[in-house]
């Protein structure tokens, strides 16, 4: 199957190794590589497997995508969305875990583990605790805050709502990959700072954030790829209301395709967000490397 | 003196943030031992006035929460146990085997992760329709059994094994099957911590494929039956608390028990990679 480049390969080894990449390959092209041709396909036709149709449309599902305002207004929410829970991530995420580091913090696991917990719990039984949190006759947020709004279901705060929720859900695990990369940075570049007398906002600023960089790009890419992804918590705390508050783009592609059944328009749709992800992660690797 | 104190408060900052991090759960938890009509009340306490179990039992007396349970605990468990052997092994070879064509599989399971779930969702239901598994859980299992995220934590965390270790294991006539048995898969132990608790929580909160193939209400899972059940008692808050209570604490006591492995291993991953 394979050329043999290494002379010492035992039979055992060359057996096992067939034997996984076979196994590998056949997965994957049954479970990815199928599916997504058969997507692709079905991207150019109408297809509804209730009624049973299957046919030819050409390009129309993606002028349909372009010329929906629906989908255009979930863009912007998902843009709204995704840059707010980002920004919010990286920030807490930094601060906390620059905190944590520090020399004044003893119990560092402890915080860690604390704030972490978030991120390790079902995203579908945490929407509901906030969908009940937000809850206007028996919710805690408009006890603590003194305040009498129907979070979910006003068009102002609804989109916020989801927002606050998702950056609690998730701000731990940039903490967590924040604090893996301050303690692998080299010692000695931070010692020299030490000796130069940099003060300690200085340090911060140009020599720690810097060598962040790679962490950074890390956290928000695969924060992009998956608030691009988002829908649990719009299916149960709003269901894209009131109205088109918090219609975000997966959550569309849920709809279309398995509350409608539009199979062929809710591929155009999945094709259309793949491609803005791939373009979204290529910009952040561009702008990462031509700044450094 | 200033040291000190600044000390003092920033701890006061970060165990701020902290409570309100765990906040929720605590609210949850205590309130699903209250009487609805203290959960309506007017003036709240955290604490029960009056601890009642009785929500835990009209809970799984209306709707059978326990099989939901079971079910889940069934599924969740198995894919993982699967889906860390097949990473672990895809992993071995992926870092230890040299061949042509490697970097390119490498990098394909790599890109895989990047492909949205939307894409690939609606083949995978009619393919699932095609082969006649609907309504099984051979719809829940097979399609989850490797992993390109832990394909790809194995390979960071078994490169990190020195080959000199395997190499003296053949010099002892040790075959390749024993070797990954006997000595890469015990030495990847915090690689495997990590996706032992990503894959559990994956598996335990998907909600959608579920939803999708499994019609039979008996054979549903945990998040789906949640779902129905705030749709179908969604006055009885009491019980609504004691079933999310349920939903949770697994996974958060798998989580605190595995925890300090598995950050050490998460984190490795994400400064190699």
């Amino acid at each position: 199957m394979f050329k043999k480049s290494h002379p010492l390969q035992s039979r055992s080894e060359i057996l096992l190794r067939n034997i996984v990449v076979l196994i590998m390959v056949v997965f994957f092209t049954v479970f990815l590589i199928v599916p997504i041709g058969i997507a692709f396909a079905g991207s150019f036709h109408e297809w509804n497997p209730l009624s049973g149709t299957y046919r030819f449309l050409g390009i129309e599902n993606y002028l349909n995508v372009f010329t929906s305002q629906l989908f255009g207004k979930s863009m912007v929410n998902t843009l709204i969305f995704s840059v707010v829970v980002i920004v919010f991530r990286v920030g807490l995420g930094l601060g906390i875990a620059y905190a944590i580091y520090s020399a004044l913090i003893k119990h560092k696991s402890f915080y860690r583990a604390i704030y972490y917990m978030p991120v390790v719990t079902p995203m579908v039984a945490v929407a509901f605790v906030w969908k009940f949190m937000y809850n206007p006759q028996i919710g805690i947020i408009n006890q603590v805050l003194g305040t009498d709004i129907n979070w979910l279901k006003n068009p102002q705060t609804a989109l916020l709502a989801v927002m606050v929720m998702t950056i609690w859900k998730d701000f731990g695990y940039a903490v967590v990959m924040y604090m893996a990369g301050l303690y692998s940075l080299p010692g000695d570049v931070m010692e020299a700072a030490q000796v130069d007398g940099a003060k300690s906002w200085q340090k911060f600023l140009y020599i720690t954030l810097p060598l962040l960089k790679p962490m950074s790009l890390f956290v928000i890419i695969t924060s992009i790829i998956s608030y691009i992804q988002a829908y649990v918590q719009i299916l149960i705390m709003t269901e894209g209301g009131p109205g088109t508050a918090t219609y975000l783009a997966s959550y569309i592609i849920y709809d279309e395709a398995f509350v409608k059944y539009n199979f062929g328009y809710a591929s155009a749709l999945s094709f259309v967000l793949f491609v803005i992800t791939a373009v979204f992660t290529w910009l952040s690797f561009r702008v990462s490397g031509s700044e450094g | 003196m200033k040291r000190k104190i600044s000390s003092i408060l920033l701890n006061l900052v970060l165990l701020g943030l902290g409570l309100i991090t765990v906040y929720p759960f605590i609210w949850m938890f205590l309130s699903s031992f209250k009487k609805n009509k203290e959960i309506m009340a007017l003036h709240q306490t955290l604490l029960p006035q009056k601890f009642i179990f009785t929500n835990y039992v009209t809970m799984n007396s209306r709707f059978n929460f326990l099989r939901f349970f079971a079910n889940s605990l069934f599924i969740t468990l198995a894919v993982t146990v699967i889906v860390i052997y097949t990473s672990t092994l895809c992993g071995f070879v992926l870092s230890k085997y040299k061949f042509k064509g490697r970097d390119l599989l490498f990098g394909f399971v790599l890109s895989t992760m990047m492909i949205p779930w939307c894409v690939t969702i609606i083949p995978k239901y009619s393919m699932i329709q095609a082969f006649g598994w609907m309504d099984s859980y051979a719809a829940l299992i097979i399609p989850a059994m490797f992993s390109g995220f832990g394909i790809f934590m194995m390979k960071q965390h078994i490169a990190s094994i020195p080959d000199e270790i395997l190499e003296a294991a053949r010099i002892d006539g040790a075959n390749e099957f024993y070797i990954f048995h006997r000595i890469v898969f015990p030495l990847a132990k915090n690689g495997i911590s990590s996706i032992a608790i990503f894959q559990f929580l994956w598996a335990w909160e998907d909600y959608l494929w579920p939803y999708l193939v499994i019609n039979t209400q008996e054979k549903q899972l945990l998040s789906v039956g949640l779902k129905m059940f705030n749709g179908q008692y969604s006055t009885d808050y009491g019980a609504l608390f004691a079933a999310t209570t349920i939903s949770i604490i697994p996974v958060l006591l798998i989580y605190l028990f595995f925890q300090k492995r598995f950050i050490a291993g998460i984190a490795a991953s994400a400064v190699k990679g």
